[in-house]
C-alpha cells in the first residue's frame, strides 16, 4: 500500500515528543515500530507527533492509520521479546533516542530514525566522526584520495564514517583501519547483512574494530531504495562530510544535502571539470562547500591539530631525488630517464626505491608521486631541492 | 607379363605370393619402423589390412588400387592381405600408403625385391598415383637413420626436410610411377638442395620497430637473458602483441640440434611442408578459444602436438590471458615446469617436448582502460576484483616478470627515442646466457628462470646491501615466498646482463619494478 508523504511543512516539529520511548512499554513499542518496513521515517515521525507516544503510534498503525498490510500483520504478531532474541542471535543491539549510543545530532534530521541497530564496538559520544563518501566506481586517483584522507583522519584521532558500499566507501574504511583507526559503517540493509559480498571481509573487520549501524532489523535485504535514507544517518553521525567523487545525481549528493539539515560542514575534493566524477564535489564547492586539497585542509577547517607526517623526501640519494623532481605528472619510466639523464635500469631502480618509501606510486606502466594527503603546494621536490645540492634544472 | 587364355586373364602369379617392404608410422613426435608384408593369394578380389591399422590406414584400401592402376601397373584380382608389424601398435596417418602399395607390387613381382633392401618408404597416395606431402617426414628420416637403414623414399614436397638428416640417402618421388622407375633402375632421382633459400631467411620483426616502451623493451631483454616468462598488462592498443612478437628476435639463434627438434614437431603437425627446417624461433599465438587438446596436444586418433609444443624453443604468446579456458591454462603448468607435455591415451602415452618462453597479455581491468591517460575506466570494484582473481593462480606463479604496458599518448609517442636494434640487445642476451651456462655447468640447469628456489637463493650471491634492501622490500610490500624467489631470480639475470658477479641493490630494485600489482584494488596492493 503506497504511503503518502505529507507536504513539506516548515513548521514541522523536530526531535520527538517528551517522554517518547521512555519506560519499558514505550521501549517495547519503539522496537516494534523500528521493525516496520512499509512506513517511511517521515510518515512515522508525523504519526508519532500526532499520537504523542510510541505505544499510541503502534496502536494507530494496528488500527490502519498508516503502514502496509504487512506492517499491520507484524504489529499483531511480533513480540518485543521475539525481536530481542533475533537481535541477540545477530549479535546486534538497539539504541533509541536518549540512549547512550543514539547520537543526539540524529535528532536534528527532519525525519530522525526512531532508533538504530548496532554491531561491534560501542558508539562513544566522545568520538568525533568525519564522513568520507563518494562514488561506487571511483577513479584510481579517487581511491587514493579517499584512502589518504581516511588515514589522515585516523592519525588525527578522528573516526571515519561512511556507507558499506563499494568504491570510495570501502576505501575510506580501509584507509582508517590500515592507519590503526576506527570506523563506522552505516548500512542500507539489515544490521546482519554482509552486503555487498565483495566487502564481506571488510565488514567483519569493522565489526571487530569499529561499529556497524543500520536503521533496519536483522534479515532486511539490501534494496537500492533504502540507500538514500541511510545517507541521512551517515550525515547525522558526523561532524563533517567529505565528498571525494560522485556524478551529478547521486547518493553522494544526497549525503551532502542531509549534512546541511544536520548543520555540519560539507567538504569537497575538487576534480577536473571535464570528468563526470568531479560533478558532485565541484557543484557542491560552487554551492558553498569547503574546498579541500588534502587532510591538512580538512583538519584545519575542522579546527583539529594535524599530527606530524612520517614520509619525508629529505635526505634522498641523488638519483631518487632527481627522479622524484622529474615526476611532475604521471610519467613513463622512459620519460623519467630522459628528464634525469639516468639509464633505464638506474631509473627503474630509483623509482622502486621511491615506491618503497611511499613517495611514488607505479601503476599500469606509469609512475606518479604518491598522494600523501597533504596539499599539493607543499611541493616535496622543492623541499628536497632546498636541502639537497640544488640540482634543480634552472629556468 | 600376362597372357590371355580361353578362361580369361591369368597373371604370371598363379600361385600365392609374398612381398615385404619397410614403412614408418609416427607416434607422437617419433617415427617407429613398421614392416609391411603383402600376401596375394586365392580368393575373391579384396584388400585386407591387419595389424591395428588406424582409420587413415583403413582408408588406404580404397586409395591404393586406383593409384596403382593409374601408374600403369596391375592390381592383382585376387585376395590381398597386408599386415603391419608390430601388430600391437596402432598405426595412424596416410604415410603408409606408399609402403603398402609397394609391398603389393613386390609380392606380384612388378618391382624387384633387391633394391628395396634397407629402403624406408613414406608417403600418401592420391588416386592418380601422385605421392603427396605427408606429416612427420623429418621424424621418419631421423628414425630411419637410427634404425640403420640406408635410404628413405619421401614425397617430393617433403624432400628438403628429409635432407636435413645426415647419414641417409633421400629419394624424393612425385609419383608412384617414379618410385617404380627408381626400383627398376630406369629413373634416377634428382639431387636435393638441402638449403633452398641459401641461408636466407625473411627479416624478423625488429625491436627497433617499437616506439617508446623502454621498460617493456628492457623486460623483454631480461626475459630473453634469463628465460623468464613475461606478463604484459595494458590497455588495448598499447602494443602488447607487437612487443611479444619481438621477443624471438633477441633470443639466441637456434642451434642445429634445437632447430631439428623444433622442426620435427612442426613436421609431425604437417606445418613444415616445403621448408627444410625452422630457421627462426617459432612464435605461436593461439586464439583464446583454443581447447586444452589444441594447446597441449592430443586428439582422439592421431596424437598431434599442441601449440605449446609448436612453440618449443620459441615463444608462446597468449593474448587476452583471462579469456582462455581455465582448464587449458591450468594444463600449461606441466610444460612450464618440465618443458614437455605428456599426452596419455588408452593406447599409451606420448611425450612432446615443449620448452618455450611464455608471454601472456591481459587488459588491466574488464573495460581495459584502467590507468589510461585519456579514457576513463568505469569498472566496478567487484568486477575488477573478480577479473584480477582470474589473472592470479598457479600459472601466474610461474611468470617472473609482470609489467604494465601503458597506451602512449601522442605526446609520449612523439617524444620517444629511437630504440636499439634487436642484434644489439641480442649480443647482451648472449653474454648473460653464457654467464648462466658457466655458473650452472655442474647442476644440469641452464638458465636463471628454471633453477629451483634453493639453488637460486644460493647462486644469486646477493651483496650485503642487496640482501638488506630485498629484506626491506619484503617487509614493506608483503612479497610472498614465491614472489621472493621470483625477484631473486630476476635480479640474478639483471646482474648477469650487467656482467656483475653478485646481485646488488640496483639489480634487486630493477627486479622489483617488474611486479605490476595484480591484487584487487585493496589493502595489499603494492607498498603502502
Amino acid at each position: 500500500m503506497p504511503v503518502e508523504d505529507p507536504p513539506v511543512d516548515e513548521t514541522r516539529p523536530t526531535g520527538f515528543p517528551s517522554g517518547f520511548g521512555r519506560g519499558s512499554r514505550e521501549a517495547d513499542a519503539l522496537l516494534v515500530l523500528r521493525c516496520l518496513l512499509g512506513i517511511t521515517p517521515r510518515t512515522l515521525h508525523d504519526l508519532i507527533w500526532r499520537e504523542g507516544s510510541a505505544v499510541a503510534s503502534l496502536a494507530a498503525i494496528g488500527g490502519g492509520a498508516a503502514g502496509s498490510d504487512n506492517d499491520r500483520a507484524f504489529v499483531t504478531d511480533a513480540t518485543p521479546a521475539g525481536i530481542r532474541e533475533c537481535l541477540q542471535a545477530a549479535d546486534a543491539r538497539f539504541a533509541a533516542p536518549g540512549d547512550q549510543e543514539y547520537w543526539p545530532a540524529l535528532l536534528r534530521l527532519e525525519d530522525p530514525p526512531v532508533g538504530v541497530f548496532l554491531r561491534g564496538r560501542r558508539l562513544s559520544l566522545e568520538h568525533r566522526r568525519v564522513a568520507i563518501v563518494g562514488s561506487r566506481r571511483p577513479s584510481t586517483a579517487g581511491v587514493e584520495v579517499a584512502r589518504a584522507l581516511a588515514r589522515g583522519c585516523a592519525a588525527a584521532g578522528l573516526v571515519v564514517t561512511s556507507g558499506g558500499a563499494l568504491g570510495i566507501d570501502a576505501r575510506a574504511h580501509e584507509g582508517a583501519l590500515d592507519a590503526g583507526g576506527s570506523t563506522v559503517a552505516v548500512l542500507g540493509s539489515g544490521i546482519d547483512q554482509e552486503y555487498p559480498a565483495t566487502n564481506r571481509r571488510l565488514l567483519r573487520e569493522i565489526v571487530a574494530r569499529g561499529t556497524l549501524v543500520s536503521e533496519y532489523p536483522p534479515g532486511v535485504p539490501a534494496e537500492p531504495f533504502r540507500f538514500p535514507a541511510r545517507n541521512r544517518v551517515i550525515a547525522g553521525l558526523s561532524i563533517g562530510v567529505v565528498i571525494v567523487e560522485g556524478v551529478a545525481r547521486s547518493g553522494t549528493r544526497s549525503t551532502a544535502d542531509f549534512a546541511s539539515q544536520v548543520g555540519i560542514d560539507v567538504f569537497g575534493v575538487p576534480g577536473p571539470i571535464t570528468g563526470p566524477l568531479s560533478e558532485a564535489p565541484n557543484a557542491l564547492i560552487r554551492d558553498g562547500a569547503r574546498l579541500i586539497r588534502g587532510i591538512e585542509d580538512l583538519l584545519h577547517d575542522l579546527g583539529i591539530e594535524a599530527p606530524q607526517s612520517a614520509a619525508s623526501p629529505e635526505g634522498l640519494p641523488a638519483d631518487q631525488r632527481l627522479a622524484l623532481e622529474a615526476l611532475a605528472q604521471p610519467m613513463l619510466p622512459d620519460a623519467v630517464a630522459r628528464a634525469t639523464g639516468l639509464s633505464m635500469p638506474d631509473t627503474l631502480s630509483a623509482l622502486v626505491h621511491l615506491e618503497l618509501r611511499g613517495l611514488v606510486l607505479g601503476s599500469g606502466g606509469r609512475y606518479r608521486r604518491a598522494f600523501d594527503g597533504s596539499p599539493v603546494d607543499a611541493d616535496p621536490a622543492s623541499a628536497a631541492g632546498a636541502t639537497g645540492s640544488g640540482r634543480r634544472p634552472s629556468g | 607379363m600376362r597372357r590371355v587364355t580361353e578362361r580369361g586373364v591369368v597373371g604370371t602369379y598363379g600361385h600365392a605370393m609374398y612381398g615385404r617392404v619397410l614403412g614408418m608410422a609416427v607416434l607422437g613426435v617419433g617415427g617407429y619402423p613398421v614392416t609391411v608384408e603383402a600376401f596375394v593369394g586365392r580368393g575373391l578380389p579384396a584388400l585386407t589390412v591387419t595389424g591395428l591399422p588406424g582409420a587413415a590406414v583403413q582408408d588406404a584400401r580404397e586409395r591404393i588400387r586406383p593409384a596403382v592402376e593409374h601408374a600403369g601397373l596391375e592390381w592383382p584380382l585376387r585376395r590381398v592381405v597386408v599386415n603391419l608389424a608390430p601388430a600391437n601398435l596402432r598405426k595412424e596417418g596416410a604415410g603408409l600408403d606408399l609402403p603398402i602399395a609397394t609391398s603389393v607390387l613386390a609380392a606380384t613381382k612388378q618391382v624387384p625385391e633387391e633394391p628395396l633392401r634397407g629402403v624406408v618408404l613414406v608417403g600418401e597416395l592420391s588416386l592418380r598415383g601422385e605421392v603427396l606431402s605427408t606429416p612427420g617426414v623429418l621424424s621418419v628420416a631421423i628414425a630411419a637413420v637410427q634404425a640403420g637403414h640406408t635410404t628413405v623414399v619421401v614425397p617430393e614436397a617433403n624432400a628438403v626436410e628429409a635432407a636435413q638428416v645426415d647419414g641417409i640417402r633421400v629419394v624424393a618421388v612425385a609419383s608412384l610411377e617414379q618410385l617404380v622407375g627408381f626400383l627398376r633402375g630406369r629413373w634416377s632421382p634428382p639431387e636435393i638442395d638441402a638449403d633452398p633459400g641459401g641461408g636466407w631467411s625473411p627479416p624478423e620483426a625488429d625491436l627497433a620497430d617499437v616506439r617508446g616502451q623502454e621498460q617493456a623493451r628492457r623486460a623483454l631483454e631480461v626475459a630473453a637473458a634469463g628465460g623468464h616468462n613475461l606478463l604484459l598488462v595494458g590497455s588495448p592498443g598499447a602494443g602488447k602483441t607487437m612487443l611479444a612478437r619481438r621477443l624471438a628476435s633477441i633470443l639466441p639463434e637456434l642451434t642445429r640440434a634445437e632447430a631439428l627438434e623444433a622442426s620435427q614437431l612442426h613436421s609431425v603437425a604437417g606445418l613444415l611442408a616445403g621448408r627444410g627446417v625452422l630457421r627462426q624461433r617459432p612464435f605461436r599465438a593461439p586464439h583464446h578459444t583454443i581447447s586444452t587438446a589444441g594447446l597441449l596436444g592430443g586428439g582422439s586418433t592421431q596424437l598431434r602436438p599442441g601449440e605449446a609444443s609448436l612453440a618449443h624453443r620459441g615463444v608462446l604468446f597468449l593474448d587476452e590471458l583471462t579469456e582462455f579456458r581455465r582448464d587449458a591454462i591450468e594444463a600449461l603448468r606441466q610444460p612450464l615446469e618440465d618443458g614437455r607435455v605428456v599426452v596419455t591415451r588408452a593406447g599409451g602415452s606420448v611425450t612432446f617436448p615443449a620448452r618455450f618462453t611464455l608471454v601472456a597479455a591481459a587488459n588491466p581491468c574488464p573495460c581495459g582502460f584502467r590507468d589510461d591517460p585519456v579514457r576513463s575506466c568505469d569498472c566496478r570494484d567487484d568486477h575488477l576484483a573478480r577479473y584480477r582473481a582470474k589473472l592470479s593462480g598457479p600459472l601466474l606463479d610461474r611468470i617472473d616478470l609482470r609489467l604494465g604496458v601503458p597506451r602512449l599518448t601522442k605526446h609520449e609517442l612523439l617524444g620517444a627515442a629511437e630504440g636499439e636494434r634487436s642484434e644489439v640487445v641480442r649480443a647482451r642476451v648472449l653474454a648473460a646466457r653464457d654467464r648462466q651456462l658457466h655458473r650452472y655447468a655442474h647442476t644440469g640447469w641452464t638458465s636463471n628462470a628454471h633453477v629451483p628456489g634453493a639453488l637460486a637463493r644460493r647462486e644469486a650471491s646477493l651483496t650485503t646491501a642487496g640482501e638488506r634492501f630485498l629484506g626491506e622490500a619484503v617487509e614493506r610490500s608483503a612479497l610472498s615466498g614465491r614472489g621472493f624467489d621470483r625477484v631473486l631470480k630476476v635480479a640474478r639475470t639483471i646482474a648477469d646482463l650487467d656482467g656483475a658477479e653478485r646481485a646488488d641493490v640496483e639489480h634487486v630494485a630493477e627486479a622489483l619494478s617488474y611486479r605490476e600489482a595484480l591484487e584487487p584494488e585493496g589493502r595489499s596492493a603494492r607498498a603502502s
